[in-house]
């Protein structure tokens, strides 16, 4: 899991990133003034505590792509209850027990059932989204005036939001590699039935992983959540997708085992600077997506180059 | 192996019928209850461009009021998302199963038109509201607003707020949004006619999502430090437009204006963020629907009519086939109070 | 034990699955009274072609082991080229729908250089291309260009009935039974099994297995060109948003057939069973008067139920080996 020389594709997410920065800096260099930045930076915490979910979970060599509903299952639970005038102290554990138990049912289908993870994760996803549109009909929830940014002012907000999301990050990251439980992760995805010849309980951890990506989605959701006055109940549609895209631009093995947490925050970054960047270089909106595959492809076939080589 | 076996084979089944069964006990309910027998109930299918879209929900809630005064059935369904070969289906079904009016909010003209003209050999009425279809695939257009009265008044208000001159930006739904595309070119045409020192600089999609609208405006915000108005033509945009001109604190500085849901944006409006949101009243576009969809299923309602009485609403006027619910309202920091949709 | 007789038969997954629909079908036909009608059976297949080809496509490459989520995407990118040759090349409609499907071909083509020659995660590639063919649909038209006005014996293909059936229902039928007999009464397709159950022991074993897993991606490339062709044919119109999330119903409808996610065991009779099972709880809460929301919650529920149920007793038998082996 962890080679001894430094490997190109671990930083290559991070190289693309670097060249597209400097060419901002040199073209637009409007892309930098500090309160812009710091906004597109909390706007895009929540995505990096689910994208590093993400990661996990594909380390594990399963896949969640129920996050984007857990996300708005989360986003909506918590904005009712921010609303009912709970304090958010409580609301933020509340929202991550929400996410929890969604992840904690993923998990029994998934760890306990043996059922395949894309095909039951694809299920709830559905299930979760439709429920809810039916429930909510679109409707968006009103949040009291004191939960905008944590009852902070605009900029504290924004840097507490900043700082957690690094703070998860460098937690999971510390966690992977010194805690057991961490290290399991990898042993399980490199190859279940070795880790299970070791003594150690691969469904267990399976589960384990998937809760936890739950819990983060619940974190996530009241971190997008303290960032406008009302909850979009379709928060949250295609997040799966780009948690996904960016662990796997970040160089994180889609076949499992493999890959660092670090990756995962240059990966996001890459990812959600094109949009801006498009707007920055005062290119057309139709070639976003066209782009964002393109870049999906590169990170890839680097992965194919190192392994040829 | 053998009860190994019989489990395996017997659990899906059971658990799968288990569901069916409940399904069909919840569903007799409302059928079971259109007695008196003899008097058929006018049935009306009123179908949303997308279901879960807070703009539908409140056309649904005026479609509803109208029911109850005119004692008729109403179907209410659609696509979840907005997908026009889904319209189709939906239509399709309603067909089959012998509706009497059909009333249909087109996601795309030419999609949904032969589905519709399909009904209309059938002998079922076709009425079109909110976004209407081609004109020989249905009876009337219950029309709220022409895409060019949409068009011309968002760019005459946009014109007003920067002065007449300045750099705008658009934030629509998708790019491929049938409605909103057409609206955008009339926005073009009166510019280009009226306010050649108007300049659009940009044109961002949002996926009909607040967040991603928020997103997309910061980052225009930065990009066009001369901008002066975000124009959001797809409701969640206008708040999540709002929300990014007031943390970038350019509230008052930079212009939003849109096409939204006063009950979203009220907040924006009494802020000074938003400075004026378009929209009709949408209740009574339901309402007006389900009334014109009954009046045309009992025969008081022909081609050729110059107007239709319509409950509260009193007479409305019908120019060609288009029933004419009135002008859009501009919702601004006076009135925005007296709407509570 | 091991011979295969009526039980067994009873108890495949194909055999329960069609149980299930005819339950569905029962249960509809007594909610809503026009259900069962000819028109609505007709409505039920016309409505069924879209995802069901995509699920056609969709099963051979499951059943080597991998997926391709860019069939829907490749359905908007093959419809907006199709309006392109038509329209602004000039090309007669038949001349641009062959041209489309050499570009379908080409597309899966791409995916099947990525995942069979560079031996590539088919997850992420297709991933990749979902974003890449999508971006390109909308970079040829701007988004906005939509293309109408086809002739009326185009729109034949999708809007009216031949041979008493829907249009496109022949079509439809025909491509099933090609896949059909190439999955299961071909060599091809019973590599396709073994490579998806083993791909290194395929290998061993001497089959190609590039060139294999290339045919499968090419062959998915073609079809959804096919679907894109009908859908415009359908709706009249070409643009870029056709086929927004349909691979995921295609998965669905796969998987709900009793094709293993990893690859190796299915049918595509199973398929079809799956795409029957998902169109009739589509068509039929529509005449049961249920919202469709309910359609898209049922639908996830009846998969994890159909996946649970052929796996419950097998964990239950490892958890608890003793009462299993008792009558032996």
């Amino acid at each position: 899991m962890t080679g001894g020389k430094i490997k190109l594709r671990d930083w290559s997410a991070a190289v693309v990133l670097g060249v597209l920065l400097v060419l901002l800096a040199v073209f637009a260099p409007a892309f930098y003034q500090p309160q812009p930045l710091l906004s597109l930076l909390a706007r895009e915490a929540p995505a990096l505590v689910v994208a590093c979910g993400a990661a996990l979970v594909i380390i594990c060599r399963q896949i969640d792509i129920s996050v984007g509903s857990q996300f708005a299952v989360c986003s909506v639970a918590a904005g009712l209850l921010a609303a009912q005038g709970l304090p958010l102290l409580l609301v933020v554990p509340l929202s991550i027990a929400v996410g929890t138990l969604l992840g904690a049912i993923n998990g029994v289908l998934v760890a306990g059932l043996r059922l395949p993870s894309i095909v039951v994760t694809l299920a709830t996803m559905v299930t979760w989204r439709e429920g809810l549109r039916w429930l909510r009909q679109g409707q968006f929830v009103d949040l009291p005036d004191g939960t905008q940014w944590l009852g902070l002012s605009q900029t504290a907000g924004q840097w507490t939001l900043i700082v957690a999301a690094l703070l998860g990050l460098l937690g999971l990251v510390w966690a992977t590699q010194h805690l057991a439980l961490g290290r399991f992760i990898y042993a399980v995805g490199s190859d279940a039935e070795a880790a299970r010849l070791s003594g150690i309980r691969p469904q267990m951890i399976t589960f384990l992983v998937f809760v936890l990506m739950g819990a983060l989605a619940g974190l996530a959701a009241v971190m997008n959540l303290v960032q406008s006055p009302q909850v979009d109940p379709k928060a949250g549609t295609g997040l799966e997708l780009k948690a996904i895209a960016a662990a796997v631009v970040g160089g994180v093995e889609i076949t499992g085992g493999r890959g660092r947490l670090w990756g995962v925050l240059a990966g996001l970054l890459l990812l959600a600077c094109i949009g801006p960047a498009l707007t920055h270089l005062h290119l057309e909106a139709y070639w976003e997506k066209a782009i964002q595959g393109g870049i999906i492809l590169l990170a890839v076939v680097a992965d194919g180059w190192r392994h040829r080589k | 192996m053998h009860g190994f076996a019989m489990k395996k084979f017997l659990l899906p089944l059971m658990l799968a019928g288990l569901g069916f069964l409940a399904g069909c006990g919840k569903s007799s309910g409302p059928n079971g209850d259109s007695l008196p027998a003899g008097v058929k109930k006018i049935s009306i299918a009123l179908m949303p461009k997308s279901k879960g879209n807070a703009y539908f929900i409140s056309c649904k809630a005026g479609a509803d009021r109208a029911v109850q005064e005119l004692g008729v059935e109403l179907l209410f369904d659609g696509p979840t998302d907005p997908d026009p070969a889904r319209q189709n289906e939906i239509v399709e079904n309603w067909i089959t199963m012998g509706v009497d009016v059909i009333a249909v909010a087109c996601e795309n003209r030419e999609g949904i038109s032969t589905a519709l003209r399909r009904a209309r050999n059938k002998g079922i009425k076709v009425v079109t509201y909110d976004a209407d279809a081609r004109p020989d695939a249905r009876d009337f257009f219950v029309n709220q607003a022409t895409p060019e009265g949409i068009g011309f008044t968002l760019m005459d208000e946009a014109a007003r707020l920067c002065g007449g001159e300045g750099e705008f930006a658009i934030i629509t739904a998708s790019l491929t949004a049938a409605n909103m595309i057409e609206w955008q070119k009339y926005i073009e045409a009166r510019r280009a006619e009226k306010y050649p020192h108007m300049r659009m600089i940009a044109l961002r999609p949002c996926d009909d999502l607040k967040d991603k609208a928020q997103s997309e405006a910061t980052a225009l915000l930065s990009a066009n430090p001369d901008l002066k108005c975000i124009m959001a033509i797809c409701s969640p945009a206008v708040p999540g437009a709002a929300e990014a001109v007031k943390q970038a604190g350019k509230a008052g500085k930079v212009q939003v204006l849109g096409l939204g849901l006063p009950s979203e944006n009220r907040r924006y409006v009494h802020e000074g963020v938003t400075a004026s949101v378009i929209l009709w009243n949408t209740e009574n576009l339901g309402y007006l629907t389900i009334y014109a969809a009954h009046a045309l299923a009992r025969g008081t309602l022909k081609p050729g009519d110059a107007s239709l009485q319509a409950g509260t609403l009193g007479t409305l006027p019908i120019v060609g086939d288009n029933i004419l619910l009135g002008k859009p309202v501009v919702f601004t920091r006076d009135n925005i109070d007296q709407f509570d949709f | 034990m091991n011979r295969p007789g009526i039980k067994t038969a009873l108890l495949r997954h194909e055999t329960v699955l069609l149980v299930v629909v005819v339950l569905e079908w029962f249960c509809f036909n007594a909610m809503g009274p026009s259900f069962g009608s000819l028109d609505n059976t007709f409505d039920l297949l016309r409505h069924s072609v879209g995802i069901g080809l995509l699920a056609l496509a969709m099963t051979p490459v499951i059943l080597t082991g991998g997926i391709d989520l860019s069939v829907g995407s490749l359905l908007g990118l093959c419809a907006v080229l199709f309006g392109k040759f038509w329209r602004d090349a000039g090309l007669p409609i038949p001349l641009a729908a062959a041209v489309t499907l050499v570009c379908g071909a080409a597309a899966g083509g791409l995916n099947a250089v990525l995942i069979a020659r560079w031996r590539l995660p088919a997850l992420i590639v297709t991933l990749g291309t979902f974003s890449l063919f999508r971006g390109l649909a909308e970079a040829l038209t701007h988004g906005v260009d939509t293309f109408t006005n086809f002739p009326a014996a185009f729109l034949f293909l999708g809007q009216e009935h031949w041979l008493g059936m829907p249009a496109q229902a022949p079509i439809f039928l025909l491509i099933a039974a090609g896949v059909w007999l190439l999955v299961h009464r071909t060599t091809l397709g019973r590599s396709f099994r073994a490579i998806g159950y083993a791909p290194e022991g395929a290998r061993y074993a001497g089959l190609p297995v590039s060139r294999r897993l290339a045919l499968v991606y090419v062959l998915a490339g073609i079809i959804a060109a096919i679907a894109a062709i009908i859908y415009t044919a359908r709706l009249g119109q070409a643009k870029a948003d056709a086929g927004t999330g349909y691979e995921l119903l295609a998965i669905t409808a796969v998987v709900l057939g009793g094709t293993s996610i990893f690859g190796g065991s299915g049918t595509v009779h199973g398929t079809l069973l799956g795409t029957a099972a998902i169109a009739i709880l589509n068509n039929g809460l529509v005449h049961a008067r249920q919202p469709r929301e309910v359609a898209g919650m049922l639908t996830g529920l009846l998969l994890i139920l159909a996946l649970a149920g052929a796996s419950l007793p097998k964990v239950l038998a490892q958890r608890w080996p003793r009462r299993q082996n008792a009558p032996h």
